[in-house]
């Protein structure tokens, strides 16, 4: 009986974070999200249309990096100009600019919340609100910020990563990212 | 025996990692907050209302020595922001974003005052969690409850509601927004009300 526990135990503590990791990367796959008035977001993302909805598949990236953030998290609130700084290497760089792109989803928080965020630390990168909470009932007890990888498989986005709290150095961060996509770009 | 052995791992193995991740428990924990669970939206009766002059109070501030809310009453707008109990998990989604928010109340004239019916020390720890706080923030532990109770918004389990109640220089409460318990108050009312107050 003993050892049939401890198995399980093992077993458990081997496998939950993997189940975890897959269940919140098949909801963020699954993600439709309003299409942004701002032009210069629509074109950012290749969005040609000007109204409805958008799955992240629609996005005209390889690989698409989500921040999930919180206006009200004191980390979130630190971590802004870093992940600024991951959008701006992105950018800079011919290899990843445009065919990898930067959102965030502020999750739980309302549109005037996302636009408060946003203005506070001059974000550069497309922020979309969570004003009804669908997208934070759905990741059940996740950390923010959390950072998904995903990378188009056809026309659907697979979500090949997930990293829970800040990073320090956006350039490694990137690095790793495209490493884990197993994409040289 | 052996067979035992294999049902119980199968089985012990299935509620582990199959039943627990379905209710949530196994999902990635914000270690720190405990969990309360979804709670009776208000549980209190108001003894105040919009147009009363606001009960005065004296009460220890984390930061040391008393704050009471004669020390404002002609000189700021107050927003006083009652919640609930330290290390739960809305209580902690909602005073760094007043305090993210810090120029935009200042340009509109008003202070934030912080309450809960938790004791100094827990609150100390608790507050600093969330960086500098610009605002006061004070414990309404002893007498317990005593200046939620006289706003009427001291719940049946003795901690506060999540209530917010704007009060103008002249120290007449002008908003009461006594807020599900579950759920943060939007920025944009609180941001609203307060602009009406200086139009």
């Amino acid at each position: 009986m003993k050892k049939a526990l401890l198995s399980s135990t093992l077993i458990f503590l081997l496998v939950t974070p993997i189940f975890g990791a897959v269940h919140l990367g098949n909801v963020i796959e699954k993600v439709n999200l309003p299409i942004p008035a701002d032009p210069a977001d629509r074109s950012y993302l290749g969005l040609g249309q000007k109204a409805g909805q958008f799955s992240l598949g629609d996005i005209d990236a390889d690989i698409v990096i989500v921040e999930i953030f919180s206006m009200y998290c004191p980390h979130c609130q630190r971590h802004a100009p870093t992940a600024n700084k991951l959008f701006e290497i992105i950018e800079a760089d011919k290899k990843t600019r445009g065919r990898v792109k930067l959102i965030g989803i502020g999750v739980g928080n309302s549109a005037y919340e996302v636009k408060f965020f946003k203005k506070k630390y001059s974000i550069p990168f497309p922020l979309f609100d969570d004003g009804n909470s669908l997208i934070l009932n759905k990741l059940t007890g996740i950390k923010t910020p959390t950072y998904f990888g995903l990378k188009k498989t056809g026309k659907t986005m697979e979500a090949f990563s997930i990293d829970q709290g800040p990073y320090d150095d956006p350039g490694a961060f990137l690095e790793d990212i495209i490493r884990k996509s197993g994409d040289s770009l | 025996m052996k067979d035992n052995h294999l049902y119980v791992l199968m089985a012990v193995t299935f509620f582990m990692c199959v039943i627990l991740p379905a209710t949530g428990i196994a999902d990635v924990p914000r270690e720190e907050i405990y969990q309360v669970g979804v709670l009776k939206p208000v549980d209190s009766t108001l003894k105040v209302k919009v147009g009363d002059a606001a009960p005065e109070f004296t009460l220890r501030a984390v930061s040391g020595g008393t704050v009471s809310l004669k020390d404002y009453i002609g000189k700021k707008n107050i927003m006083i922001s009652f919640v609930p109990a330290a290390w739960t998990p809305v209580c902690s989604d909602q005073w760094p974003g007043y305090n993210l928010a810090r120029e935009e109340f200042e340009q509109l004239d008003t202070v934030v005052i912080g309450i809960s019916a938790d004791n100094i020390p827990t609150l100390y720890a608790w507050t600093h969690t969330m960086g500098t706080l610009w605002f006061p923030v004070l414990s309404d532990f002893w007498p317990h409850g005593k200046t939620a109770e006289a706003y009427g918004v001291l719940r049946t389990d003795g901690t506060a509601e999540r209530a917010i109640f704007i009060i103008d220089k002249k120290g007449i409460i002008r908003t009461i927004d006594v807020h599900d318990i579950n759920k943060r108050p939007p920025l944009e009312g609180i941001m609203g009300e307060l602009e009406k107050l200086n139009r």
